[in-house]
């Protein structure tokens, strides 16, 4: 179908090495100061070479005042669903509604075992991350009157108070790839967050992709538009090239608008740890794609063939 | 019962989640105020509460001196080995402002509603063994295999940035046991307008902590006191026999309200400080913080580590210090200094120097700790770290006068200088501190062109081995000023450096590979193709052994200080065509870009091996003998770097680097000493002269080589002036 019409956000993807935390902090400054919606930090708890990334998001958001802060993706197996759902609301509350929640099931079992952690099967950590989307819904469902109870296989709450409610609606984000998780965004996430290195099958991966996550939408009686795409990319400025992403800003909004209009994302996230890269991605490629995606969204001949 | 700790007051907040933005304001008001520390209410389970982890580190970000800490977190709701490394990602976020108290948690029925399982005095043991053992810098994989909480080979690190005390909240004797075996510090509430036996809970406290060979001053005590409110003058008489008598030391005062904040810091606390003081001087207590079992295991003998100064002791490391891995090694040489000094002015570079001077160790003294002759650290000395002072100052404009601290990094330097369309030639890489390299004399990218460092140098201040801060320039101490340029290591710490920098916009940047399977003769072509070369031109090369099957390549780096793609390519050219070049880059950059460099400490093993000799002529008979050299497997990394042009502008006898007509400076580093002393000294006859920062040989010969004699004797006159103990010796002493 794609295109589900977003608007475009552009983020960067900082690595949090211990080695360095102010130069960290930089870059995230220096993501604010490129103009660009979003800094994001990949979350390893079970990495001695990394700081730690809730800890790390809630340091940048205070340190920050306009860009919004995600983990691309927190590592769901070590970090338990109900104390990180009251952690959520309140880093969005003291944020002012900068926080969203890039959300994985856990790959590396063995290092999450070493930590002290339950070694699961992939097919038993999708069961148990959907069951923590669960709680996490549910503790910030504070409207809802109803006892609060999950009696998963993982994760159980037995009538926890619901609470606090964030400042806004958080976004759970997932980083997705085989089928299993990608029906299981489709069905409750808010967003889908895969990294295009870890997709080696390319555009051809992202369209059979993006048809399960709609399909299960839909199945749960959801519209797929619900499911905002968003990507992180790598890549280099400089001289035209035939790869992908290599070359001058213009060449970067002409391949990005076709991911935009006819492979349905709308969030773009640069990884590299280049601040001079983010400038340019924030002051040249950002602007210069949301004229051209609007300007296709308003024509006729453009929409059909993007569609 | 006074166990001598310094009297410290702090608050105590239930950050409500309905107004976030009031629990930032009583932090920053906390510090204001002067409190020493701000410790948030953690019960996770509560919607009412922010989470107080979160809330940590956000206020870290908001605050600049005030400590920080829970009171106390809930273990059962935050796996121990993650909380570990976010305890450390706080600390070195906030420059060693984190207090880690942990608790049991007190309502097992709402835990257990949010799926947590409650664990025992037992269980919050193994926490902390796990917390502890996450922040070592142990070398082996993590295992902890307790009852509640097993490890099976965790990563350890990252180190904190100070020693994180782990303070542990509870009342009851198994808690109080815990403490005593494990624990730096006991929170606990205590009402002292309602007398209570606090002495009963310390005995017990004192006694597990004598059974774990521990020192009870070990740990600290605080109190917890509640709503404040009445008289404030009750309140000292109050609080008075909790510390004289009852052994608590830290006060917190449990308060969402600013106004109980400031009634308690105009009245109470000042009144409470000078009545403690008073009191303790007349009972005789002497106040001091014993540092733990484990820190004093690790001291080395021959270093007096309670005479420390006041004014160095917060940022000294030691080997039982958390951040001691970070600091012991420098980029070539692994280290085990008994003591890390980290002055912060030139007082305390003073107060350092009279006190090593004192210990009959070793002294060496660090800037940025790259120095390839590794003489920055050492093995159970002292090191003078500093890195602190990093200061980068413009002072005059119209002068292009700088101001430098001996900390800061080149590549920060050249960033600094940026903006004014500046820079300072230096060496060859970012990491490099000022104060070595400033010291001893600087080949940089623009060597040819704008000379060495030390010849940018207008002035310095340096504090002397007798701890005088004291002044040099060309009239001020003249004599002083010409030994620093070249021999400064001998003399002194500079303190700060002045320096004239020079206009430098936009330079071009080749990195060209070439084979030079005929090694001699590359080098020939490459030496005569940069002594052709204008000025502009100054062109490094680097060489290793051979991989098997590939041919030899030679990596030459050039610096053309031009903006002008034409005058780039012009320049370069000449020397693409001395052999077959297997790729190139060529860029135009700001010269800042070329010294950016990643972060990261230096985490160097062994011993360094290098030779350093300068050479007028890349001469037949040298290029033969380095090609022999290169080719023999003696050395895995050759450099030749070209000198001369504005080097050699400046008179021998101008500074205490004299070796000026050289146009080559060649450095060879190897695994062995023997073998590359064997293979270097026989072709030493080719060199004349060498660069003290590239040495590590430590024959006497090589000051003959390092200084010609009317250099070498005025050296030594102003030695025996300005350093007639030979206190700074350890980095190529002049004193014969």
């Amino acid at each position: 179908m794609p295109d589900y019409g977003h608007d475009l956000i552009f983020g960067s993807f900082i690595t949090p090495a211990a080695a360095a935390p102010q130069q960290v902090v930089g870059l995230a400054r220096a993501t604010e100061a490129a103009g660009l919606d979003l800094a994001t930090f990949q979350d390893h708890p079970y990495q001695a070479a990394f700081l730690d990334t809730w800890t790390l998001l809630s340091y940048v958001a205070s340190q920050t005042e306009r860009i919004h802060v995600s983990a691309n993706v927190l590592n769901l197996p070590l970090r338990p669903p109900a104390v990180l759902a009251r952690a959520a609301a309140s880093l969005d509350l003291l944020s002012g509604g900068r926080f969203e929640l890039g959300l994985g099931a856990g790959g590396f079992w063995d290092a999450i075992g070493a930590m002290g952690g339950r070694r699961l099967t992939p097919g038993q950590g999708v069961r148990a991350l959907s069951e923590a989307i669960d709680v996490i819904r549910g503790i910030w469902d504070v409207d809802n009157p109803a006892r609060f109870q999950v009696d998963g296989t993982y994760y159980q709450v037995n009538g926890a108070k619901r609470g606090p409610a964030p400042a806004h609606g958080i976004g759970i984000w997932l980083g997705a790839y085989k089928p299993k998780m990608l029906r299981l965004t489709g069905a409750k996430a808010d967003g889908w967050l895969p990294s295009l290195p870890y997709m080696p099958g390319g555009l051809r991966e992202i369209t059979e992709s993006n048809a399960i996550i709609d399909a299960a939408a839909e199945e749960a009686g959801r519209d797929p538009a619900a499911v905002r795409r968003l990507l992180n990319i790598g890549g280099r400025f400089g001289p035209g090239s035939e790869r992908f992403l290599s070359g001058p800003p213009e060449q970067w909004v002409e391949q990005l608008a076709v991911l935009t209009l006819e492979y349905g994302f709308s969030g773009y996230i640069l990884m590299g740890d280049d601040p001079a890269a983010l400038q340019i991605f924030g002051q040249e490629v950002a602007p210069a794609l949301r004229e051209l995606v609007a300007a296709e969204r308003r024509s006729p001949v453009g929409s059909e063939a993007g569609r | 019962m006074d166990y001598g700790h310094p009297l410290r007051f702090g608050t105590l907040v239930a950050a409500a989640s309905g107004t976030p933005e009031h629990a930032v304001k009583l932090a920053r008001l906390s510090e204001e105020l002067g409190f020493g520390l701000i410790a948030f209410q953690d019960q996770p389970y509560r919607p009412d509460l922010l989470d107080t982890w979160t809330l940590l580190a956000w206020v870290a970000a908001r605050t600049r001196t005030i400590h920080l800490s829970a009171g106390a977190l809930n273990v059962p709701m935050r796996p121990p080995a993650v909380l570990a490394r976010a305890a450390a990602s706080l600390d070195l976020l906030s420059g060693g402002r984190l207090g880690l108290a942990l608790g049991a948690g007190d309502d097992r029925d709402e835990m257990a509603a949010s799926g947590a399982v409650p664990i025992s005095p037992g269980a919050l043991g193994e926490a902390i063994d796990v917390v502890r053992g996450i922040w070592s810098s142990d070398r082996t994989p993590l295992r902890v295999a307790g009852e509640h909480y097993r490890l099976d080979g965790a990563e350890r690190g990252p180190a904190p940035a100070h020693n994180i005390p782990i303070w542990v909240g509870g009342h009851d004797p198994g808690t109080l046991r815990l403490i005593g075996r494990q624990a730096d510090g006991w929170m606990a509430s205590i009402d002292p307008m309602e007398p209570g036996d606090v002495r009963a809970a310390q005995a017990l406290i004192d006694e597990a902590a004598a059974e774990a060979g521990r020192d009870p001053r070990e740990i600290r005590r605080f109190a917890v006191i509640p709503e404040f409110d009445g008289p404030g003058g009750r309140w000292v008489e109050a609080l008075l026999p909790l510390v004289l008598d009852e052994g608590v030391s830290t006060i917190l005062l449990r308060t969402d309200d600013p106004g109980a904040l400031r009634r308690f810091a105009d009245e109470v606390a000042p009144a409470v400080c000078g009545a403690v003081a008073a009191g303790r001087s007349s009972q005789g207590t002497a106040v001091r913080t014993v540092p733990s079992a484990f820190v004093r295991a690790r001291r080395h003998p021959g270093i007096d580590y309670d005479a420390i100064p006041a004014s160095l002791a917060d940022l000294a490391v030691e080997p039982g210090d958390a951040g001691y891995a970070a600091v012991r090694s420098t980029y070539m040489r692994g280290g085990s200094p008994g003591l890390v000094l980290r002055p912060r002015t030139a007082r305390e570079v003073a107060d350092a120097v009279a006190f090593a001077r004192r210990q009959p160790v070793k002294l060496s003294i660090r800037s940025g700790g790259h120095g390839i002759s590794g003489r920055s650290t050492n093995r159970g000395g002292i090191i003078i770290d500093l890195g602190q002072l990093d200061q980068i100052e413009v002072v005059d404009k119209e002068t292009r006068r700088v101001r430098i601290g001996p900390g800061a990094r080149w590549g920060q330097v050249a960033a600094a200088l940026a903006p004014y369309g500046w820079a300072l030639s230096s060496g060859d890489y970012g990491g490099v501190g000022v104060g070595g390299l400033a010291t001893s004399g600087g080949i940089g990218w623009l060597a040819r062109r704008h000379g060495l460092t030390i010849d940018h140098l207008r002035a310095v201040e340096l504090v002397l081995a007798d701890g005088t801060l004291t002044r040099a320039d060309e009239t001020h101490n003249p004599g002083l000023f010409w030994a620093v340029r070249g021999a400064g290591a001998n003399f002194g710490i500079v303190t700060a450096f002045e320096f004239e920098a020079d206009e430098v916009g936009d330079v071009g940047f080749g990195r060209l590979f070439f084979d030079a399977s005929d090694t001699a003769a590359f080098l020939r072509g490459w030496g005569a193709a940069v002594e052709a070369a204008p000025r502009d031109l100054t062109s490094f090369l680097i060489m290793g052994p051979p991989r098997p099957g590939q041919p030899v390549v030679a990596q030459v780096m050039v610096v053309v200080d031009s903006d002008d793609p034409d005058t780039i390519i012009d320049r370069i050219q000449p020397l693409a065509d001395v052999a077959p070049l297997l790729d190139h880059v060529i860029q135009r950059v700001p010269y800042a870009q070329i010294m950016e460099v990643p972060p990261g400490g230096h985490n160097g093993q062994g011993e360094p091996v290098s030779r350093s000799g300068l050479v007028g002529h890349l001469t037949p008979e040298f290029a033969a003998a380095a090609a022999d050299l290169i080719m023999g497997g003696d050395t895995y990394f050759f450099q030749i770097r070209s000198v001369g042009g504005a080097v050699s502008d400046v008179p021998p006898e101008a500074t205490a680097y004299a070796h000026r007509s050289a146009n080559f400076q060649v450095t060879a580093l190897g695994a062995s000493r023997s073998r590359l002393d064997r293979a270097w000294d026989a072709m030493s006859h080719h060199m004349s002269g060498l660069y003290i920062n590239f040495e590590t040989d430590l024959r006497p010969e090589r000051l003959d080589d390092a200084y010609p004699p009317g250099t070498l004797a005025r050296l030594r006159a102003l030695k025996r002036r300005y350093d007639p103990d030979n206190v700074f010796r350890d980095n190529f002493n002049i004193t014969g």
